[in-house]
């Protein structure tokens, strides 16, 4: 019996580790433990306001904060029947955007790539992939950029509020976001061809079952009402819970769920894999070109996903640009704190990402 | 040269890792950390990491297991130097409001029943300074790029930081806003320490507190303020207790009705 630990993975977002026993020739045990303490945030919004829920729950992620913010609020629109005018809805779409650009570029460049190139980190990676280390940072940056705009901040930005925004940009920093992202195209495809085109080593392979959101429409996307599992199946967002049956182990503190009683994936390459068909454009010619079977079963090739919807936000994100700037930034959806119960799902870059909340009805004050 | 360079390590311990994350957003600045320092251990940016003798430890997070409990007594025999970095490394953050001891094993009971953890036991989340010595305290939620690169500047040379000692109101006003309590709306922004540049206020928002409680704030007349205006005791508790954690304790267990 032999046992291999290894207590804190590193270049990940988040702090864990893995102990897997092995007996002769077969592993008889895995654990995947988090080191992150119990927070019991589920417990911490109890009794808060709608507004306050919104403010404290993004704080479960830095990396996908934007995604927090963007579940919860879809979530508590639901629960108080707020229904808000189209650009909101595109300046959500395009802050998840930037999130996505953000988190894909940290994960591919900096935190996956040293692996594949025999170096300790990216910075050192300089040395060999000097232009590479730059303009992947800028392509970061960019990303940042987009959630500051549309945020307030990089990391926790409040200005996404229950029914609007607290403040929109000009139509020139918009402008601004969207030459950006067509002047990124060169450097993004190079991105694509990079990581769709690595030498992927062989894991255990096998099948599992891919979830995420189904974004209407038949389009892709990273927000939507309903799951889409590769099984064919779909579920209504309310039925989320078919989905999440949350049980607890006892060398972890984040909670594991499983579907019919087995596990399945959740991310870049189930989205890939689920809606791959629906890309249209620079990212739609890359999909075909570099898309096989063996994606439908290596996580690796989730680096691979990632920088194809690098691909998809960018040229996502001027079709989002040239609708806004023809929109009026409108005032906030007036609302009243009722009696009522939301879910929201969208997809963080990590993968599908669901909030469900009840509230009950409270005396309202303007800006609670 | 490698010689000269000050040991520096960043750690994580519960909490979302938003400070790591920042420094990692410092992209202009990010190469010139990385060679201004040695970078001796930083999870989520390097696989060779080493944990030996530092000058100094740049800690994120809040102290919620019996692991990290060591880890932090262990980080502070190692490091000359310790910054609490972030919300919940000050002050607990948003899992360290359950402020009564039962509360939070009533809460910690509802989410995970009574499973026996193997790896390590639960506790009560706290900042770092209650178990160890701090030497410096860099808020925010997560902390500020500006302030981090100003303090980590300062540190590489050997200096202490050099932190706003003023609430949010100040920088609110540099930036010419109007004030949201004179339009009756709940603003934290004269209780919260300065940093961010009075970001939300800028977007039209209020102030929610995120950077925690400034040690010269006056809480009590905030507090019979915005009863003034409307708002119930529970509410402006809640509203004050969010991001303070552990902060606010000692306000939050002694306001009762007193004047101002």
């Amino acid at each position: 019996m032999k046992r291999i630990k290894i207590d804190h993975l590193a270049r990940v977002e988040g702090n864990g580790g893995v102990t897997a026993t092995i007996d002769g020739r077969a592993v008889t045990d895995v654990q995947f433990v988090i080191n992150e303490g119990p927070r019991l945030v589920e417990r911490l919004t109890l009794g808060k306001t709608p507004e306050e829920d919104v403010n404290i729950v993004p704080r479960i992620c830095a990396i996908c904060t934007i995604s927090h913010k963007y579940a919860a609020l879809r979530a508590m629109e639901n629960a108080l029947s707020v229904k808000v005018p189209p650009k909101v809805s595109l300046f959500r779409e395009l802050m998840h955007m930037g999130e996505m650009i953000e988190s894909h570029s940290l994960h591919t460049y900096y935190l996956a790539l040293p692996d594949y190139v025999g170096f300790p980190n990216a910075i050192a990676m300089a040395a060999k992939f000097s232009l590479e280390v730059k303009i992947a940072l800028e392509m970061k940056e960019f990303g940042n950029h987009i959630m500051k705009t549309a945020a307030s901040r990089y990391i926790h930005g409040e200005n996404p509020v229950i029914g609007g925004f607290g403040k929109y940009p000009s139509k020139d920093e918009l402008l601004w976001i969207k030459s950006r992202a067509i002047q990124f195209m060169p450097f993004v495809l190079k991105t694509v061809n990079l990581f769709c085109g690595l030498d992927y080593p062989f894991v255990p392979e096998e099948k599992t079952v891919y979830a995420c959101c189904n974004p209407e429409k038949n389009q892709y996307g990273f927000a939507g009402d309903e799951i889409i599992l590769s099984t064919g199946e779909t579920l209504s967002k309310d039925d989320y819970k078919k989905l999440t049956n949350e049980f607890i182990v006892s060398h972890s503190y984040a909670k594991r769920s499983r579907y019919k009683g087995k596990p399945y994936s959740v991310g870049s390459l189930a989205r890939v894999n689920n809606l791959g068909e629906r890309l249209k454009g620079e990212a739609g010619k890359m999909y075909k070109q570099h898309f096989n079977r063996r994606w439908k079963i290596n996580p690796l090739f989730n680096n691979a996903a990632q920088a194809l919807e690098i691909c998809y936000a960018f040229e996502r994100i001027p079709e989002i640009i040239d609708k806004m700037i023809k929109l009026p930034d409108p005032p906030l959806v007036p609302y009243k704190t009722k009696e009522g119960k939301g879910t929201g799902i969208v997809e963080a870059p990590r993968g599908l990402l669901i909030h469900s909340y009840g509230s009950s009805a409270r005396p309202s004050h303007p800006f609670l | 040269m490698e010689k000269d360079k000050l040991k520096i390590g960043i750690y994580e311990l519960t909490g979302c890792a938003g400070d790591a994350l920042l420094i990692l957003d410092c992209e202009k600045e990010l190469v010139d950390i990385f060679q201004a320092a040695d970078i001796q251990s930083f999870l989520m940016a390097k696989s060779d990491n080493i944990d030996g003798e530092l000058d100094v430890a740049l800690v994120e997070g809040s102290v919620s297991t019996e692991k990290e409990k060591k880890e932090i007594l262990d980080i502070r025999k190692r490091a000359k130097v310790v910054v609490a970095i972030g919300i919940c490394a000050c002050y607990g953050g948003i899992q360290a409001a359950f402020l009564k001891e039962n509360e939070w094993a009533k809460n910690y009971q509802e989410v995970y029943g009574k499973t026996k953890m193997t790896h390590t036991n639960p506790v009560q989340s706290r900042p770092i300074d209650a178990y160890i010595k701090v030497d410096y305290y860099l808020p925010g939620c997560p902390i500020g790029k500006e302030q981090f690169l100003s303090t980590f500047n300062r540190i590489i040379r050997g200096n202490p930081p050099e932190l706003y000692r003023f609430p949010v109101c100040v920088e609110c006003k540099w930036n010419e806003n109007d004030c949201l309590l004179n339009k009756d709306i709940p603003c934290l922004g004269p209780l919260t320490a300065a940093g961010c540049g009075a970001v939300c206020i800028n977007h039209n928002l209020p102030c929610v507190g995120c950077w925690g409680p400034l040690a010269e704030a006056n809480l009590t007349s905030e507090y019979h303020l915005l009863k003034e205006k409307g708002f119930d005791d529970d509410f402006i508790k809640k509203r004050m207790g969010n991001f303070s954690g552990t902060g606010i304790a000692d306000f939050l267990g002694k306001i009762k009705g007193e004047k101002r």
